[in-house]
């Protein structure tokens, strides 16, 4: 690999794994939104009862 | 009561500040810094590399303080905290280590070399790793969990400073502190550049740090939920 390539594969990953970080999250967020809805559904559930 | 007001504006001030500081330094550090003569094009990895591994001591430190304030109060929520800003400073430690490795195969002709400072981050990123795993799959009671693995995180932290000093100590291969001395080894354009990049970087581990630490306090906050919503249905039935 030539010096550009290194510089560019140094620069790819970085900013890669910025991204990563925040599709982690994204995909942490959305998953404890399932958990309120499905709190949510439970609770109103329980008050139908 | 200002520190409060300044955190209720970081929505509001972080990201544009993270998002435009990235793009400048994408821009100063590839067209406008110098070509260095010796090591040529490959010497702008520096931009990316030393301000990761300060973004890394930065989240770290975030960590070590949260979990001593959660030894002295008790108090979950910054035990949450640590565990959110740790997650950042172990990608930021990564990200030190991979742009490391990718700068030292044109300069040393190989990737990786047993040398103090890098042996020693690798140990802070298996320490780190180590912590984040246990946290996931003890089955410790929460309290206990939460102490053991901030007095973990505090012990993990103090390789932080064995890192900065490796390079003293030790004969080692990686170069010496080129900018925390009193005479910085870097010409005026490069000097500035590299600053300006460990401002962008340190802002990004700033938000990304509260973006962490407030995923994991909501992650508690619904973990309180679901438990009081379990003992309201069995004092139902």
């Amino acid at each position: 690999m030539s010096e550009i390539g290194f510089l560019f594969a140094g620069f790819a990953v970085f900013w890669a794994g910025m991204f990563t970080y925040l599709v982690i999250l994204q995909v942490r967020i959305r998953n404890l939104q399932d958990q309120v809805d499905m709190l949510e559904n439970n609770t109103e559930n329980q008050n139908e009862l | 009561m200002i520190l409060k007001n300044i955190y209720g504006l970081r929505w509001k001030i972080l990201p544009p500040a993270a998002g435009i500081a990235m793009i400048g330094m994408a821009a100063l550090a590839l067209v406008t810094a110098p070509t260095e003569l010796i090591e040529g094009d490959v010497q702008r990895l520096l931009y990316v590399h030393l301000p990761s591994a300060l973004a890394s001591y930065f989240a770290f430190s975030v960590t070590a303080v949260c979990s001593v304030l959660f030894l002295l109060k008790r108090d979950f929520k910054w035990d949450s905290a640590a565990q959110g800003a740790a997650l950042v400073g172990l990608i930021f430690t990564l990200l030190t280590l991979v742009t490391g490795s990718l700068w030292g195969k044109p300069i040393w002709g190989v990737y990786w070399q047993w040398d103090p400072r890098i042996t020693t981050t690798l140990v802070l990123f298996l320490i780190f790793s180590a912590y984040l795993i246990a946290r996931k799959s003890t089955s410790l009671d929460g309290d206990k969990l939460a102490r053991f693995c901030s007095i973990y995180a505090i012990i993990g932290f103090l390789d932080i400073p064995l890192i900065h000093m490796s390079v003293r100590w030790w004969r080692t291969l990686h170069p010496q502190p080129i900018i925390a001395k009193f005479n910085p080894a870097l010409p005026d354009e490069m000097l500035l550049v590299t600053l300006f990049s460990v401002l962008a970087v340190i802002l990004v581990a700033a938000w990304f740090i509260t973006l962490g630490i407030e995923t994991e306090l909501l992650s508690q906050r619904l973990l309180k939920l679901k438990a009081i919503t379990k003992a309201n249905i069995s004092e139902k039935s």
